[in-house]
């Protein structure tokens, strides 16, 4: 009896200046597959459907089970995870191309330190040491946490602001998963020392104010957590903060 | 505070105002001038009764411009400039906020448009003095009112898809419960301005008055 294949169509670019290439591979199927094992399939024998020697497609991946962001990449035109997009479910042939909104690196590689860059620039983070000890923090209320633990699952993997209409060439829009980090230190009781830094940062270029609402990023969301809340909550948390600043004159 | 934040924030305030402008004054002017022009569908006595007292109102000018075209300019050239700043996906990602998205651009332009040339033609140029016979003349015409018709439908999405994103982007409506109530509020103004304006419309091309039963 004949094997039961099926083919896996790739976008690979050896460079972001180099032209692109569309290659066919045609994979041995296997119950309960999912994307990372056909990319290792390839690495392992580079064939294109061809007959043609390849090289293995360069891909980010790490930890499998959807909570580290990294194999983020277009599954069949949607933004999402290759290790929880299972063979199985997917149309054939399956496309696969790299996230478009970050600079390419290699075929499905993509540099996502932007969200890196922002992370830091809105001060997404709670600094708990000093040059001496500053001790224990406020206790925080447990529907406080409640509401924190799912903001608290992003894993930065881009998918929100692959959709976003404006996260692109024109615009330096930090997108949803940063200011749903915002929401989230801010809304920690050692965090929100810090709320002014974070609201002000996203006062400047690129800040919310880009937002304009096509509410794309909560559905491309793979950890579901509620984007379009973060972003009207931290609008309103802003446009306070603004408020509250211009009056004081600060 | 330095100037380079100082500079920053400048881009912060004009989109917020760009949002603020569309809702008041000029979301709500929409809402007055259909009412206004509600009375068309009185009596022609009403109408031109009415539509003289808004036309001979105290500092015209001054307040046209500062209640309407200022607004209307800015908020349509701003919006201009932040619609050249998104690149819609709507077709590779069809989902409804996203088509709204794009929509909520297209109305946008489809308005500035229509009232450009709604001013030209019963501001500035034309009859000078808008009383009931010579809207009813423009009115006449199949050509102006299919334009009318488009032009109010425009308009009206505008404003009513505008006022959720106003609702979201000036947290007003935070959590997915509240975004959906405040999308059937903007659409219930939506409808109802569509439908108002197509009746007036209707109402002075046919010269039709289904509200003239007040009059003793």
């Amino acid at each position: 009896m004949a094997e039961k294949t099926f083919i896996v169509r790739i976008k690979r670019q050896q460079r972001a200046d180099e032209s692109v290439r569309w290659e066919e591979y045609e994979l041995r199927y296997r119950p309960h597959m999912n994307v990372i094992i056909c990319l290792r399939d390839i690495a392992e024998r580079p064939f294109t459907r061809g007959g043609v020697e390849s090289t293995p497609v360069s891909y980010d991946a790490n930890c499998l089970e959807e909570v580290c962001g990294a194999c983020a990449m277009l599954i069949n035109g949607t933004a999402r995870q290759a290790c929880t997009a299972l063979v199985d479910d997917l149309e054939k042939p399956i496309r696969l191309e790299p996230l478009t909104k970050f600079p390419l690196i290699r075929d499905l590689v993509v540099d996502r330190s932007k969200m890196f860059e922002d992370l830091k620039r809105t001060h997404c983070w709670i600094p708990i040491d000093g040059t001496y000890n500053i001790g224990e923090g406020p206790r925080m209320a447990p529907a406080v946490q409640e509401k924190g633990y799912p903001l608290a699952r992003c894993i930065t993997c881009g998918n929100c602001l692959e959709v976003c209409p404006k996260v692109n060439s024109n615009d330096s829009f930090v997108g949803a998963a940063i200011v749903s980090q915002v929401r989230l230190f801010n809304m920690h009781p050692t965090g929100a020392m810090h709320s002014a830094e974070r609201l002000d940062a996203l006062m400047g270029p690129g800040g919310i104010a880009e937002c304009d609402n096509a509410q794309n990023c909560v559905k491309a969301c793979p950890k579901g957590i509620p984007l379009t809340e973060s972003l009207a909550a931290v609008n309103g948390q802003v446009l306070v903060h603004a408020v509250k600043s211009w009056l004081r004159g600060e | 505070m330095s100037a380079a934040t100082a500079e920053s924030k400048t881009s912060y305030i004009l989109d917020k105002l760009q949002s603020l402008s569309g809702v008041i004054p000029i979301g709500a002017y929409l809402l007055d001038h259909l009412w206004s022009n509600s009375y068309a569908l009185v009596s022609i006595e009403k109408y031109n009764q009415v539509s003289g007292d808004l036309q001979t109102v105290p500092w015209r000018i001054a307040l046209e411009a500062a209640v309407l075209w200022i607004p209307i300019l800015f908020h349509s050239l701003y919006g201009f400039y932040i619609w050249s700043k998104g690149k819609s996906n709507a077709l590779s990602h069809p989902w409804m906020s996203n088509w709204m998205y794009l929509l909520q651009r297209w109305t946008g332009l489809i308005a500035f448009v229509f009232i450009g040339w709604h001013l030209y033609t019963e501001r500035f140029g034309g009859h000078g003095v808008t009383r009931y016979a010579g809207v009813a003349e423009d009115m006449a015409n199949p050509l102006y009112v299919a334009a009318y018709i488009i032009g109010v439908v425009a308009c009206s999405f505008h404003l009513g898809n505008g006022l959720w994103n106003f609702a979201c982007k000036w947290g007003i409506a935070i959590t997915p419960k509240a975004q959906r109530a405040a999308g059937w509020f903007g659409a219930l103004v939506g409808v109802s301005c569509t439908l108002a304006g197509i009746v007036i419309v209707l109402g002075f091309h046919y010269a039709w008055f289904p509200l003239g039963g007040y009059v003793q």
